[in-house]
């Protein structure tokens, strides 16, 4: 006997098996590119010690130069003041400035006042010692790169048109299965919608590419893979939120390419961190005031039919303070400024009742506080300070404190809210299996906010816990990434705001993992990237934004 | 920059953080992922659609319970089988939770974590599951319960392999007709998707005296000298402890046998709160035992706040005393084990065979409940109870020992009538206990069923004490 419908089950069951490994490739390629086409490990310029003879390296953008052992550029002098001055290069050149040393900072013999210009040959003069600013050529031994770029193959990188290929293949994968759904109706509605997700990709791409003339495109390349999946998986859930979904994406997208236009001069940056601070504040605000109350937290404000989230939006703007209130490099370690600030936003969204993103924050507030001082003190008070915070909502705001009581014991509470969502998702991940039941064929999708808080699930249950796993490393892989691109930033605010914008986006992708499988108690915000919801998509998009410009190769047009 | 880059280290906390929790989250699916595939609101697998490619229930001949024809779910053709294993087997929905069809649903319908429940139906393997229920036992059983009208519950099992034989549940309905309950005859169904067997409690009454004759035997060294005068009532402790009966003067066999209240009562008092506590918590009153999973009603015995009064009336099974069928079964099968339990089952996983096969028996989660001196009295007293006061002929051949039991519930109820023991046959190892809701005397009512049940077990089980 042939069955015709037994090989068509064949079928879809091989495309269900072919997909997760198909996520793993894709993830693989885009970090496997990120890590080459680098520049070879040289020195940006060397000093050439005159007394000596000895030749130091200059490795940064930003270079502190002094007697302190954390000074990038050590200087074995007693006349040389602790921290003595910065090197720093910019889009003009070189220059040096005095970091209020006691002895003074000279270039050719002359005393600098303020930031001075370096050319090469130069003599720069700190304490009793003599530097020649040479090229970086002239240093000629080796120079240790971080691991994550050490050792990479010979291989090329895949081309970046290639890697987008391969995305726009999977998704399109995606939309097949979408039409073999179970239902059956609307067979061909995924074709729609993947014509609309393959152009906009594609004209992303474009524009990078050929427009702004961009070196490389993998994390761009990485978000749009997420973004896609994210689209397509609402397709057979709520075809119209998918195309919202698309839209806001898009908006991302305009916001990821001004943003790093914004921030293209690290210089700048600080003047804008006034009108910045105030627009945050000022966002909160108009929720709090204008804002519906969903599930107890007011963190939506309705613009017609248009609803936004300005705390997603927030999120950008403060590691941008947090990064940027830096004046001069090092100098200055006075964190009231941002301290406050922090506190105020902190704050104005537990008034609000979002507490999922007022715990994003004040991770955020730690990774950039860590960063900018390196003083264990202030995060332990800041910790101390928390903890009494929490004790305080929880004794105010009864309903957090449910979620809390309903915490550990999921399987008790499967009809209550105390776990119900929590207990669909575990059982949903479970009835998935490692493939997945197919896109469209979940039962999750009946389940509120389960494409947007739950979204870990949907995406388990309907392509399998590898693929679900496999994108949430791929964004939790963005931490190092981050970490890794910063010995290259043009400037320490290129540092802190990619650091903290990749552990913001790891934090919130933690809370909202491990708050749906019931791990963490759950808070309601959203996967980076996947989960439904505009305001979000925005603000992830933004947040790339700093991770990219961290990349010394963003700045650097293709010629 | 230096600096920088040796603080921003700190994030890969949040990433160490992150790996955790993944890992955390694998071993969790990994261990409990058929646990949370089971669950009634799983829409995977609830309704008949769930059962549409399931495998087959079997007893332990191998005679179908449920199986699917042709994408219908189909029970046992015997109406009596089908009713009486209800519980055991369960329905189409979930919605008795205890039930093999809702326990093991996702092995029935082919479940495991690598396909999950995404396999297409005609590429599906769907697995069969064995009990070691008797179906003609259990409809045997039902057949006289279900004559009462009342709720209530049997179970028999093997004390030396576990393996449960019947295990009935009353109020039963037909799982090929389920009755659809809404709000006007929701009263008429209270309580009908719970196993009495596993996971209801009850009044014991007189089968009580089996602790307090074990607490009296490990703790009066002349316990078996002693005489008791029952007049048919007594005052301990400022109120009177009444008996059915006026015994006259007997003796600790007597007492056990006619069931006196009188003389057990003045031996809980004498034992005292702590010693009669210490044996109810060695025997496992107040455990809750693990039958493939589901978790048996608790038992219950608490007289920290007791006076004497109501100490000697814990003594006698009333009071605030609560057992489970099950437990029951499970203290009568330690007796007549020399002392030590066996954990029962009731899905035949193969595994128990094997190990009786090459001589191991299988000892999970057994416990000693007695001494072997204390288990070899009470078999004395016990079968003392049947030969002398109800006759050995009730059972057949079979060499039984039992106690009854009249648990008083008071209000506008009449008694819960128990009946529980076990016979000491080589070939037919099995413990017994029987509980009817809302009847009366525990012979009159409990008797029938365990005697039905008990020798239609034989059979089945080719014992040579009823050919």
């Amino acid at each position: 006997m042939f069955d015709l419908s037994v090989i068509f089950d064949i079928g879809v069951v091989a495309l269900r098996i072919i997909m997760p490994v198909y996520a793993i490739v894709i993830v693989y390629q885009c970090y496997a590119a990120m890590r080459r086409r680098r520049r070879p490990e040289k020195p940006l310029v060397t000093l050439y010690n005159m007394q000596t003879g000895l030749k130091l390296p200059v490795l940064f953008w930003e270079n502190s130069i002094g007697r302190s052992k954390g000074s990038d550029i050590l200087i074995d002098d007693p006349a040389v003041s602790r921290n003595h001055c910065v090197l720093l290069r910019r889009k003009e050149g070189w220059f040096v400035n005095d970091t209020g040393s006691k002895s003074g900072t000279y270039v050719n013999g002359r005393k600098t006042n303020g930031r001075t210009r370096v050319l090469i040959n130069d003599t720069i003069t700190v304490g009793n010692s003599s530097f020649e600013f040479r090229r970086g050529e002239e240093y000629d031994e080796k120079i240790r790169a971080s691991w994550f770029f050490s050792r990479v193959s010979s291989k090329p990188a895949i081309k970046s048109w290639k890697l987008m290929l391969l995305i726009t293949i999977f998704h399109f994968f995606m939309c097949v299965e979408a039409m073999f759904w179970n239902d059956g109706t609307n067979a061909e509605s995924p074709l729609v919608m993947f014509g609309a997700l393959a152009a906009v990709e594609w004209g992303f791409f474009f524009v990078s590419t050929i427009i702004l003339r961009r070196v490389n495109f993998e994390l761009e390349s990485l978000a749009l893979f997420l973004t896609g999946i994210g689209v397509i998986i609402l397709v057979r859930q709520a075809e119209r939120s998918a195309y919202v979904q698309l839209i806001a994406a898009s908006v991302g997208m305009a916001v990821f390419c001004v943003l790093i236009k914004l921030i293209e001069d690290p210089d700048k940056v600080i003047k804008l961190r006034i009108p910045m601070m105030i627009a945050a504040v000022g966002l909160l605000l108009l929720s709090i005031v204008f804002g519906r109350v969903t599930n107890g937290a007011a963190n939506w404000i309705y613009i017609g039919s248009i609803s936004v989230q300005p705390s997603e939006l927030v999120k950008i703007i403060y590691i941008f303070i947090g990064a940027s209130a830096l004046d001069k490099l090092q100098t200055n370690k006075n964190l009231i400024e941002f301290i406050i600030f922090s506190a105020i936003c902190v704050g104005l969204l537990a008034v609000m009742g979002d507490f999922g993103t007022a715990l994003i924050f004040f991770m955020t507030f730690l990774l950039i506080a860590f960063m900018r001082s390196g003083d264990f003190k202030t995060i332990i008070l800041a910790v101390a300070a928390a903890v009494f915070g929490v004790t305080f909502v929880l004794k105010f705001k009864p309903y957090v404190a449910d979620r809390f009581s309903a915490w550990g014991h999921v399987w008790e509470h499967t009809q209550d809210n105390g776990g119900y969502q929590q207990a669909r998702v575990l059982t949903y991940i479970a009835s998935g299996g490692l493939f997945g039941v197919g896109i469209g064929n979940g039962f999750l999708k009946q389940v509120a906010a389960s494409e947007s808080d739950l979204v870990f699930g949907l995406v388990s249950e309907e392509m399998g816990v590898i693929v679900a796993i496999t994108l949430a490393i791929a964004v939790g892989a963005l931490v190092i990434y981050a970490r890794a691109i910063t010995t290259r930033s043009r400037s320490t605010f290129y540092s802190i705001s990619a650091c903290c914008a990749a552990g913001l986006l790891v934090t919130q992708l933690s809370l909202n993992v491990f708050g749906a499988t019931a791990i963490l108690p759950l808070t309601g915000v959203t996967f980076p990237f996947i989960s439904s919801g505009g305001s979000s998509i925005i603000s992830c998009w933004g947040l790339i934004a700093f991770i990219k410009a961290a990349d010394e190769r963003t700045y650097a047009v293709k010629r | 920059m230096k600096r920088i880059l040796r603080r921003s280290t700190l994030i890969f906390a949040v990433t160490i953080a992150f790996i955790g929790g993944m890992g955390y989250l694998s071993f969790q699916l990994i261990t409990n992922a058929d646990d949370w595939v089971d669950q009634p609101y799983n829409a995977h697998i609830s309704g008949s659609g769930g059962l549409e490619q399931a495998g087959a229930v079997f007893d332990r001949n191998g005679d179908v319970l449920a199986q699917t024809v042709d994408g219908r779910r189909v029970y046992n053709e015997d109406t009596s089988v089908r009713k009486s294993l209800l519980h055991v087997v369960g329905d189409n929905s979930l919605n008795i939770s205890t039930a093999v069809q809702s326990m093991y649903r996702s092995q029935l319908t082919g479940y495991n974590l690598v396909w999950g429940l995404n396999m297409p139906q005609t590429l599906r393997k769907s697995n069969d599951i064995k009990l070691t229920v008797d179906a003609k036992t259990c409809a045997a059983a039902y057949d006289v319960l279900s004559s009462y009208d009342k709720k209530g519950a049997c179970v028999v099992y093997n004390y030396r392999t576990g393996d449960v034989i019947c295990s009935v549940s009353t109020q039963a309905y037909d799982p090929e007709a389920p009755p659809e309950i809404t709000e006007e005859n929701e009263s008429e169904y209270d309580g009908v998707y719970l196993d009495n067997v596993l996971s209801s409690s009850y009044t014991p009454g007189s089968v009580f005296k089996i602790v307090t004759a074990a607490a009296a035997i490990e703790n009066i060294p002349d316990i078996f000298e002693r005489t008791w005068n029952c007049s048919g009532s007594e005052e301990i402790g400022g109120s009177d402890v009444t008996c059915v009966d006026v015994h006259g003067t007997i003796n600790f066999e007597q007492a056990m046998a006619y069931s006196c209240n009188v003389v057990f009562a003045e031996l809980a008092v004498e034992l005292g709160s702590e010693k009669m506590t210490e044996t109810a918590e060695k025997i496992g009153i107040n455990l809750t035992y693990d039958v493939d999973g589901v978790a048996t009603s608790k038992g219950h015995y608490d007289v920290s706040k007791a006076n004497t009064n109501q100490l000697a009336w814990s003594g006698v099974g009333q009071y605030n005393d609560q057992v489970n069928p099950m437990q029951m079964a499970i203290i009568c099968g330690a007796i007549a084990n020399g002392g030590t339990s066996t954990s029962p089952h009731i899905v035949n996983d193969g595994a128990s065979e094997v190990l009786s096969a090459i001589g191991i028996k299988s000892g999970f989660g057994s416990r000693e409940m007695f001494s072997a001196d204390t288990a070899e009295k009470l078999d004395q007293i016990m079968r003392y109870t049947i030969t002398d006061y109800y006759g050995n002929d009730l059972f057949g051949g079979l060499t039984v020992c039992a106690k009854t039991g009249t648990g008083e519930v008071g209000k506008d109820k009449e008694p819960n009538a128990w009946m529980v023991g076990y016979s000491k046959d080589e070939d037919c190892p099995l413990a017994f206990a029987c509980v009817v809701e809302d009847s009366g005397f525990g012979f009159t009512y409990a008797g029938p069923v365990v005697e039905a049940a008990m020798i239609q077990a034989a059979k089945s089980l080719n014992s040579s004490a009823v050919q």
